[in-house]
């Protein structure tokens, strides 16, 4: 066990440090839990395994240090007397702590921190009882941990010969190769939980029969997930699902399904029933006999049973560390050996070939088109034509199986939050709950690591400025502690992620005060403000309400930077609040970074482009109906009135009969008219990234290049409604025509503010 | 196109009538097309949920085929709400791979069935052959496969 400093233990390491993450994550989660359940025996039991895990892991990379400290905290768990302890949540928020810094030295080479602390921690919760110092019996955990799924069960092998530190690497392959043969075996036999068996005797004694149906999913169907729920569903109609095989998230759920379906129906009707085209390839059904059938299931799997969780001590001779690193985790544990590594940077480069190719195939029919043209009765157009749509449809599959490896559940970064919530609001003397859901929704793991930040600013600041201190709470009438939800999903081709707080909301009154004082508006203006618009004073640099500034938030940087990363991100945030009632932060995300519908059209001669997606309309008008408003030139249009943003120069009084293009958009929560010149069409752009010294604006997020080979900026548009709000005309009669996109010069390709526009 | 045997109601012989919800002009007509080559008859459409709903309450389709991303209101929403109304509805969901999720919600909340998009007109065929169940019949033996 000495420290490899060879390519191979580093790669080793790496994978470690990475891999660590998770586990410390699982650390928090229980120890959270523990908190609330205080001497949860199973909770204690998961805390324990999650230290072994780590404690093998880390010896197994020769981490010395850390690996001995988590096996005495694993000790210290494995005493009767102690488990049961109050004291051992906090411990475990404390290791986890300590763990995660000793990582963080390793991984940088720096001086490991000081452990004694923690060290002198465990010893005590030791020796605080002297009586009853039995160690926990294996018979016990195994007994209690029956009827979990095959994975879990492996990894009760918990042992005391885990701590002769063997060389970890060699055995564990060896036996991750037999637990997933056993896993495999386990599916094909079927392994019925006590639930399950008593389901179908129940089912049996009220005159059905119980079949195990297996249907193999065509490889074909792109979509074996809604498949299998569509066969589930075709089943339910002939029956009752008592179970179904394997985990919908398990890998090999797409691959086959199994069911245990008690049905009056016969063999033939249920085979015709889950034979689906395009979706079923092979029913087999077996039919699980009456009246002993379910002993006889129970009989049909003894290769399993035995191994999985009656047989302990032979696990435990033959694997010493069998726990898999992930095992607290079970669907990461039952897909670990098809999960593949890679760096995001490879998939990035993939990304971007395919965005190359997405120009080419534009190429391409621009190319055809114009063939088409000069030799309208030329028969190869057909088949190029008919090569081009094959073409693009593959293309657009490996775009979107590109896309969908960059795509993480958001589950990553909320899982997070409660450790963050429990320390924050103990800080701040906050009692606060968090309920998080919408999980699973996807996103391009770029976003999400992007706004991590932002999000974790929002969440502590609904703990810290949001929610009340328990005392005004029920003063107030509500329930002492708080509630911060976190709720994403997915709305149209956005993500939205939303951070909703039941505290005393924001006073708009407040803000309207602060920013007069901070110079930022004068007192008439804000007078006249929405209160939307005033809200949106939160996210100018500087501004900050709280009386005191506190060690958690309140500096008054923060709201600025949200707001900014998520402009970079071609995303908005918007607030929504009620006084007393609380607030909502509702982030409003891409779904995909690199790749996005777009609406072209021209301004002075030029070509521009925003995403469709913010896109709600396109109107055509009168110069003449352009009106002014507070220097501002808005439209009416229908029965509501859009404040204008005029991308181009303003007409001359001659002109004033020209029809114009208007655009209805959405920044955040509010709709704008953009003013352009003529349209070209939709299309779908590969977004470059312009560096600062080409281009020095931030009214410009990208660029994307053509099929024929043009260039076509895209506007960042909260930034040009930004732009145009700040520059206010100060004559009266002057009106803002904004006019933010111009080129005095077209050799050098520049935007700049027209004389007198800015402010 | 490849030619299919016509499919028809088999209560009265009449042809299957659909509702193809979509928010794109062109993949309504493109359904359109195919569902012609099936014998079927358009009997509306609609660009967004809360139009397929009054639509259908209008026109009582045997199908509906549904796009999943729309203005307005999703398609899942739209099937939900269609299908509580109208239990017999047969929705069809149409969208593409990177929906999965979205579809396994529209099936627990009474879709039928559903086609990848794009849409390969034997596989459409086939579903709706499927979703008809009893209710269709195929007018001729001849061609129609599987």
């Amino acid at each position: 066990m000495t420290n490899p400093p060879d390519e191979r233990g580093l790669e080793l390491r790496e994978l470690f440090f990475e891999t660590s993450l998770e586990l410390l994550q699982a650390l928090n989660e229980e120890a959270l839990k523990l908190e609330k359940k205080p001497g949860d025996e199973e909770i204690v039991r998961v805390i324990r395994r999650t230290v072994h895990t780590l404690k093998g892991d880390a010896a197994a990379c020769g981490l010395r240090e850390l690996s001995e400290l988590a096996h005495q905290f694993e000790d210290a768990l494995s005493l009767e007397s102690t488990a049961t302890q109050t004291a051992v949540a906090e411990i475990a928020f404390a290791a986890a702590d300590v763990f995660t810094e000793m990582i963080a030295a390793y991984r940088n080479g720096t001086k490991l921190p000081s452990t004694k602390n923690l060290s002198k921690k465990i010893t005590d919760l030791t020796a605080a009882p002297a009586s009853g110092k039995t160690r926990r019996t294996r018979k016990a955990a195994a007994k209690t941990t029956t009827g979990k799924t095959a994975a879990g069960k492996t990894s009760t092998g918990r042992t005391s010969t885990g701590k002769t530190s063997t060389s970890k690497t060699s055995i564990s392959k060896t036996c991750a190769a037999k637990t997933s043969a056993t896993r495999a075996s386990a599916k094909a036999v079927a392994l019925w939980t006590e639930y399950e068996k008593v389901a179908m005797t129940k089912a049996q004694t009220s005159g059905l029969a119980v079949y195990h149906v297996v249907v193999k999913i065509d490889p074909h169907c792109a979509m074996p997930i809604a498949g299998r729920q569509l066969i589930h569903n075709a089943l339910a109609a002939v029956g009752q699902v008592i179970a179904v095989y394997p985990d919908a998230k398990s890998p090999a759920a797409t691959k086959h399904v199994e069911f245990v379906l008690a049905s009056s129906q016969t063999v033939a009707q249920i085979t015709a029933k889950g034979r689906i085209p395009t979706i079923s390839e092979e029913v087999t059904i077996e039919l699980l006999l009456e009246a002993k059938a379910a002993p006889q299931a129970a009989a049909d799997q003894p290769a399993l049973d035995p191994e999985a969780d009656a047989n302990p001590p032979e696990a435990e001779a033959r694997a010493p560390e069998a726990p898999a690193p992930a095992a607290p985790f079970g669907t990461v544990a039952a897909t670990q050996e098809n999960v593949l590594r890679v760096e995001a940077s490879r998939i990035d480069s993939v990304l971007n070939l395919v965005g190359e190719l997405i120009i080419g195939k534009s190429m391409l029919q621009q190319a055809l088109n114009e063939f088409a043209k000069r030799y309208p009765k030329e028969l190869l157009r057909g088949k190029f034509g008919d090569a081009m749509a094959f073409q693009a449809r593959v293309l657009n599959d490996l775009q979107r199986s590109v896309m969908k490896i960059r795509m993480v559940p958001v589950d990553q970064l909320f899982r997070r939050f409660p450790r963050m919530v429990r320390d924050v609001s103990r800080q701040c003397g906050r009692e606060v709950e968090l309920d998080v859901s919408g999980q699973d929704t996807d996103l391009d793991k770029g976003i999400l690591d992007a706004i991590a930040e932002p999000l974790t600013h929002l969440v502590r600041n609904a703990v810290s400025h949001g929610i009340e201190p328990p005392e005004e709470r029920r003063k107030l009438g509500k329930k002492p502690h708080g509630t911060i939800r976190l709720n994403a999903y997915h709305h149209g081709n956005q993500v939205v992620v939303e951070v909703i707080d039941d505290g005393r909301g924001i006073d708009a009154q407040k803000i309207r005060a602060k920013a007069i004082e901070l110079g930022m508006t004068n007192a008439e203006e804000a007078a006249r403000m929405t209160e939307a618009e005033v809200l949106d004073f939160i996210f100018r640099p500087g501004f900050s309400t709280a009386e005191q500034v506190t060690e958690v938030s309140g500096r008054g940087v923060g709201m600025d930077v949200v707001q900014s990363v998520l402009h970079r991100l071609k995303a908005s945030v918007s607030v929504e609040t009620r006084p007393g009632q609380g607030t909502t932060f509702r982030l409003k995300l891409p779904l995909t970074l690199a790749i996005i519908k777009a609406l072209l059209f021209w301004v002075e001669q030029r070509l521009y482009a925003i995403p469709l997606n913010a896109v709600l309309e396109i109107a055509r008008t009168f110069e003449t109906e352009v009106h002014q408003v507070d220097n501002y030139e808005v439209l009416q249009l229908r029965n509501q009135v859009l404040p204008l943003l005029r991308l181009g120069r303003p007409v001359a009084d001659g002109e004033r009969k020209a029809k114009l293009f208007v655009l209805v958009i959405t920044v955040g929560e509010r709709k704008y008219g953009l003013i352009v010149d003529l349209l070209e069409g939709e299309e779908e752009l590969v977004i470059k990234a312009l560096d600062d010294h080409t281009f020095h604006t931030d009214l410009v997020s990208g660029a994307s290049i053509l099929g024929d080979g043009r260039v076509v900026l895209i506007l960042n548009l909260p930034a040009v409604v930004e732009h145009v709000a700040r520059s206010r005309p100060t004559e009266l009669g002057h009106c803002n025509s904004g006019l933010l996109l111009s080129h005095t010069d077209r050799a050098r390709m520049a935007l700049t503010p027209v004389e007198g526009g800015q402010a | 196109m490849e030619q299919f045997a016509p499919v028809k109601r088999s209560k009265d012989g009449q042809p299957v009538r659909y509702l193809i919800v979509d928010d794109s002009v062109f993949a309504r007509k493109n359904l359109a097309r195919m569902i012609e080559t099936f014998g079927g008859q358009v009997a509306a459409e609609a660009g967004d949920g809360l139009t397929a709903i009054s639509e259908f309450d209008r026109t009582h389709p045997d199908i509906v085929l549904m796009d999943i991303t729309m203005p307005q209101m999703e398609g899942i929403e739209a099937a939900e709400r269609i299908v509580q109304q109208h239990p017999e509805a047969r929705i069809v969901m149409v969208s593409s791979v990177g929906y999965q999720e979205n579809i396994v919600a529209a099936l627990q909340r009474g879709a039928r069935h559903f086609v990848q998009k794009p849409v390969k007109p034997e596989v459409l065929y086939e579903v709706i052959k499927y979703v008809l169940g009893d209710d269709g019949a195929v007018a001729s033996a001849a061609g129609a496969g599987a």
